[in-house]
């Protein structure tokens, strides 16, 4: 893995190269620099997740024409993917470095820090939703016991916008989110439900279930689960696979025509 | 193109979360949550997050200001640091020392801080001492 990344610095295949590297005693991202090659050896696969591909699109604003290496998960391999197809970054000039992650029929091993999840505790299982159920579980409530344990999720919202601004895939210059007339400035929670439905209405298509969501809320507010729902119905309604495909989402408005097809039945 | 990481600590409030500064040309760009950080866990409040913002804010404040007749006016630190003295000691002479307090930040290090509620004590002669991360 080091000998190909300094190879690729050395032959300028890439200009720099997203990695991790310990920094006392803690596994932080780091931007690997031909001038500083030798830093390459202290290269490590990190089990805490950063967002490379987020630090990529803020190194390509910059530059444009910058060429970046990263290391890169699966869900990191889908994020570039959604950020490539709308244009955030480009294919040509993103080379990654595939590293396990998740446990597959491939690969048994477990290497990510989502993969240790806490069991929440027993209110939160009684009156909220348990952030490690899937979706089908969390459909089976009944309606009312549904709108209850989600509001109950939800009203402890602490507004830090955290779910927004770690989210790999969320890079739009202006935030619905801060539209004053859509959520009211100053208010704490914020308008509940409407903040996070209206986040997860622009998950759909987006969400590629990387999990850094759930990971940096205070409040431990299900967010995977709800945007994994969302992206569900997106695949049960338009048959779009979020993250795999190469196309834009069914609920790309900019352009010349609006392509929302259905699935056919 | 140089884009680094620097690990920090919030300077909002006294609980004390990690984060990263990451700097691409030595210009801070975005605050990142400190993942392995043994008190925050990655997770940030609303001010954590945005912490990179007044770094580069235009309404920074760069030099001390004194206001005179009512508007504030750029003034060298010798000269403000001067009419401060100057303003606590008449204050001081005619009121007592406990007609004045420190109110310290948790903007500056634990060092500085240490040093104001000295001169609060041993200059001022005063027990009035705060600190804002004591909310």
């Amino acid at each position: 893995m080091k000998k190909k990344v300094k190879k690729w610095l050395e032959d300028g295949s890439v200009d720099v190269f997203l990695g991790y590297k310990m920094v006392h005693g803690h596994p932080l991202p780091h931007c690997f620099t031909l001038e500083d090659v030798a830093e390459v050896d202290e290269l490590i696969v990190s089990e805490a997740r950063y967002s490379l591909e987020k630090i990529a699109t803020h190194l390509t604003r910059q530059d444009p024409k910058i060429k970046i290496g990263l290391l890169a998960r699966d869900c990191n391999q889908r994020a570039i993917n959604i950020l490539s197809v709308w244009h955030q970054l480009d294919l040509e000039k993103i080379k990654t470095l595939n590293v396990n992650c998740c446990p597959s029929n491939l690969k048994a091993h477990p290497d990510c820090s989502y993969m240790t999840v806490e069991t929440p505790g027993a209110y939160k299982q009684q009156v909220g939703i348990d952030n490690t159920i899937d979706t089908e579980t969390a459909d089976a409530f009944s309606k009312e016991a549904k709108t209850i344990r989600w509001m109950y999720e939800f009203q402890k919202c602490i507004k830090c916008y955290g779910c927004r601004n770690i989210c790999p895939v969320c890079f739009c210059t202006e935030c619905s989110l801060e539209h004053k007339d859509l959520i009211g400035p100053g208010n704490l929670p914020p308008q509940v439900p409407i903040f996070h439905l209206v986040r997860a209405a622009h998950m759909a298509g987006r969400c590629i279930d990387c999990g850094l969501c759930e990971d940096a809320c205070p409040m431990d507010i299900p967010l995977r689960l709800l945007y994994r729902k969302v992206n569900r119905i997106v695949k049960d309604v338009f048959d779009y696979d979020t993250g795999e495909s190469s196309e834009q989402s069914p609920f790309s408005l900019i352009g010349d025509s609006v392509k929302l097809t259905l699935k056919p039945m | 193109m140089k884009c680094t990481f620097v690990p920090s600590v919030c300077s909002y409030c006294g609980t004390g979360c990690g984060l990263l500064f990451e700097t691409i040309d030595g210009r801070i760009n975005s605050t990142i949550p400190m993942k392995t950080h043994p008190v925050s866990q990655g997770k940030l409040c609303i001010k954590g997050w945005n912490l990179h913002e007044h770094i580069n804010s235009p309404m920074r404040l760069k030099q001390p200001m004194v206001k005179t007749f009512g508007r504030f006016i750029n003034a060298s630190w010798e000269e403000a640091i001067q009419i401060t003295a100057d303003r606590f000691k008449e204050i001081i002479v005619e009121h007592g020392p406990d007609s004045v307090g420190v109110l310290v930040s948790a903007k500056m290090s634990n060092e500085e801080n240490y040093l104001a509620q000295k001169l609060a004590r041993a200059v001022f002669g005063t027990n009035n001492v705060d600190h804002c991360a004591r909310l």
